[in-house]
């Protein structure tokens, strides 16, 4: 039997000598280490819901548009539109990753109902495509556009604006260029509610045909891309750009860094602070079990001094203590912290409007298996380190005051 | 060759701003297979004087040849090895490890020793069978008396096979009975074996048991 594993057999059987202070710092092991787990998953289900908001609402996994186009404004913008946007998409279904292509414009607009007339930024878009990907729009009246040649969605404080609902009748009118109005009748198929006030209360979207018609172009604006799954971008964006060098691939984050990347940013930051305090409690949790072990096991330290141990065993044999200490309290954190994901917490928490937004998201708890061994390393880590100075003094204790002690 | 030689050991430590002289220029010798006892009241130095020749702790002034070995030059590291391979201790109060029963007391530090373990055990069941505790080896410390916890603590000492085993007051935490009966056991293992035992007592009735009884008296030696 070697050397360590003599360390470790006592080490392990100190863990349970007295019950009572292991199992305070177990507990507060424990207990850290599955909030800090239910918050992680709680983290990145809010990110998800973000994520997937901002995605399926809006953006897509990114856009394509013309090199250049979104760095300076333009006095004549459509000419800086894509040209043969069919022959592109053609060109850009056959990349990695791809499911779906959307073509759009954007059109800005007077949109007028009972009297009542109000600015919008609206889009022309495939309608019937776009109702199989964009599935986040949140209509809390009627439905998407679908393949209706005249209708038109709004978002709900536009409508609340013009004081119309579904089946009302609105009009529409645009600037071709820098001399024509084109205007149009629609009905009003659906009112939805993303959750971003600014959005809701200025958005429109109404079908891609039309607004090239009104705008007297056959480009589109940019071409929104539905991938596989957000991790296939950085291929297809390479892929994009090496195929078609005069368009540039803009992720969905970059589209929207004032909604989405911001508030990534924000919760990450609030995340690290609460993650700071919870170690600290592990940090003091384990200091002051270590140094209760030290001071109760004076006389013992002393004992095995005088027996010939050197300094080294003695702290190795105290960090062993820590370090199962906290894989115990971390292992039992995470099964914790994974039975309430799939108890009391599997129909996820619901959350009252962020800042910025209108409507609330219901946040499921989301656990990783890269953040579950994050976490055990980190209750081992910061109990190590809450172990180090406990451990230092049981090294350098005096042998003959050591075993004076009673 | 002597196995212990010291000359001129002094120790001194500060008490409430007060240098207090716990040794003053003391000189012994002592010969292998020695069964020698050192006697005086209490604070007369007999812990210090043990404490130094154990290498437990370093004195004030003076120097402490062991086997030959000027051990007060040695590194701290070199003087854990020499306290681990050559010296042996039995403490008043055993400081016997609690989670670990009799038998993994006395076999703890020969595993640490790096023998195989089937070999630590052989003789460690034999170090107990030596101070008549055998049938009590997978006990646990709590569930002993104090004499055969003190027997325990001997048969730790002994199982290293050391060259001298220090025993400070071992029988100070016993009764009369155990104590002279853990004292003929410590006499008996210095006839079969040999080994050096140099033990502190205040007790008259366990000092006749000593072949020679060095007195302490204030820090130095009664000639």
């Amino acid at each position: 039997m070697s050397r360590a594993a003599v360390v470790l057999k006592l080490s392990l059987r100190n863990l349970f000598r007295n019950r009572r202070h292991s199992l305070y710092a177990l507990a507060t092991i424990t207990i850290a280490s599955m909030g800090l787990l239910i918050f992680m998953g709680f983290n990145r289900g809010t990110m998800d819901e973000y994520r997937e908001n901002t995605i399926r609402a809006r953006w897509g996994h990114g856009q394509l548009y013309m090199r250049g186009y979104r760095e300076k404004a333009h006095e004549r913008p459509w000419e800086n539109w894509i040209e043969s946007p069919q022959e592109t998409i053609e060109k850009l279904r056959a990349l990695p990753g791809v499911r779906e292509l959307f073509p759009r414009v954007t059109i800005p607009a007077m949109i007028a109902a009972g009297g009542k007339a109000v600015a919008g930024q609206g889009e022309g878009i495939d309608g019937a495509a776009e109702a199989r990907f964009f599935t986040r729009m949140n209509y809390v009246e009627g439905g998407d556009l679908n393949d209706r040649p005249f209708a038109i969605v709004l978002g709900i404080g536009l409508a609340q604006g013009l004081g119309v609902h579904v089946n009302d009748e609105v009009e529409l009118v645009a600037r071709a260029g820098n001399t024509a109005l084109h205007s149009a009748k629609l009905t009003v198929s659906g009112i939805f509610q993303t959750g971003v006030q600014d959005f809701d209360s200025h958005a429109f979207r109404i079908p891609l045909k039309l607004a090239q018609q009104l705008l007297e172009t056959e480009r589109v604006e940019t071409i929104s891309v539905a991938l596989s799954g957000v991790r296939a971008w950085p291929e297809f964006a390479g892929a994009a750009n090496t195929l078609l060098p005069d368009l540039e691939a803009v992720p969905f984050d970059e589209l929207d860094k004032v909604y989405y990347r911001h508030a990534v940013d924000w919760l990450d930051a609030q995340f690290a602070f609460i993650e700071d305090i919870v170690l600290l409690m592990v940090f003091f949790g384990i200091f002051n079990a270590i140094s209760m072990t030290v001071m109760e096991r004076t006389a013992e330290i002393g004992t095995l001094r005088a027996h010939g141990d050197s300094r080294m065993e003695i702290a190795l044999g105290q960090v062993i203590e820590a370090a199962g200490l906290a894989l115990l309290g971390g292992s039992l954190g995470i099964l914790g912290g994974w039975l309430l994901s799939i108890g009391p917490l599997s129909h996820g928490i619901q959350m009252p409007p962020a800042p910025g937004l209108t409507r609330g998201l219901r946040i499921t708890i989301e656990l990783a298996r890269d953040e579950a061994l994050r976490v055990l390393g980190l209750a081992v880590v910061t109990s190590a380190a809450g172990s180090v100075l406990p451990v230092w003094r049981a090294m350098h204790i005096p042998i003959v005051e050591a075993l004076r002690h009673v | 060759m002597a196995l212990y030689e010291a000359r001129g050991l002094s120790y001194r430590y500060r008490l409430n701003g007060h240098h207090v002289d716990a040794l003053r220029g003391v000189d012994l010798e002592i010969k292998n297979g020695e069964f020698v006892a050192i006697a005086g009241p209490s604070g007369s130095g007999k812990t210090t004087l043990l404490n130094l020749i154990g290498l437990l702790d370093l004195p004030s002034g003076g120097s402490i040849h062991f086997e030959g070995k000027d051990v007060l030059n040695l590194a701290e590291r070199e003087r854990s090895l020499l306290r681990r391979e050559r010296i042996g201790f039995i403490f008043q109060t055993f400081n016997l490890i609690p989670v670990l029963s009799a038998c993994e007391n006395v076999e703890y530090f020969l595993l640490k020793r790096k023998i195989r373990r089937a070999e630590a055990r052989r003789r460690a069941l034999e170090a107990l069978d030596k101070v008549g505790i055998a049938s009590q080896a997978d006990q646990r410390p709590s569930d002993m008396s104090g004499g055969q916890r003190q027997r325990v603590a001997i048969a730790r000492a002994l199982v290293r096979e050391p060259a001298v085993v220090l025993a400070d007051e071992p029988t100070a935490a016993l009764d009369q009975t155990t104590g002279l009966a853990v004292v003929n056991v410590m006499k008996h293992l210095n006839r079969e074996r040999g080994i050096t035992f140099i033990f502190s007592s205040h007790d008259p009735k366990i000092l006749t048991a000593a072949d020679r009884v060095i007195q302490l008296v204030d820090g130095r030696i009664l000639q």
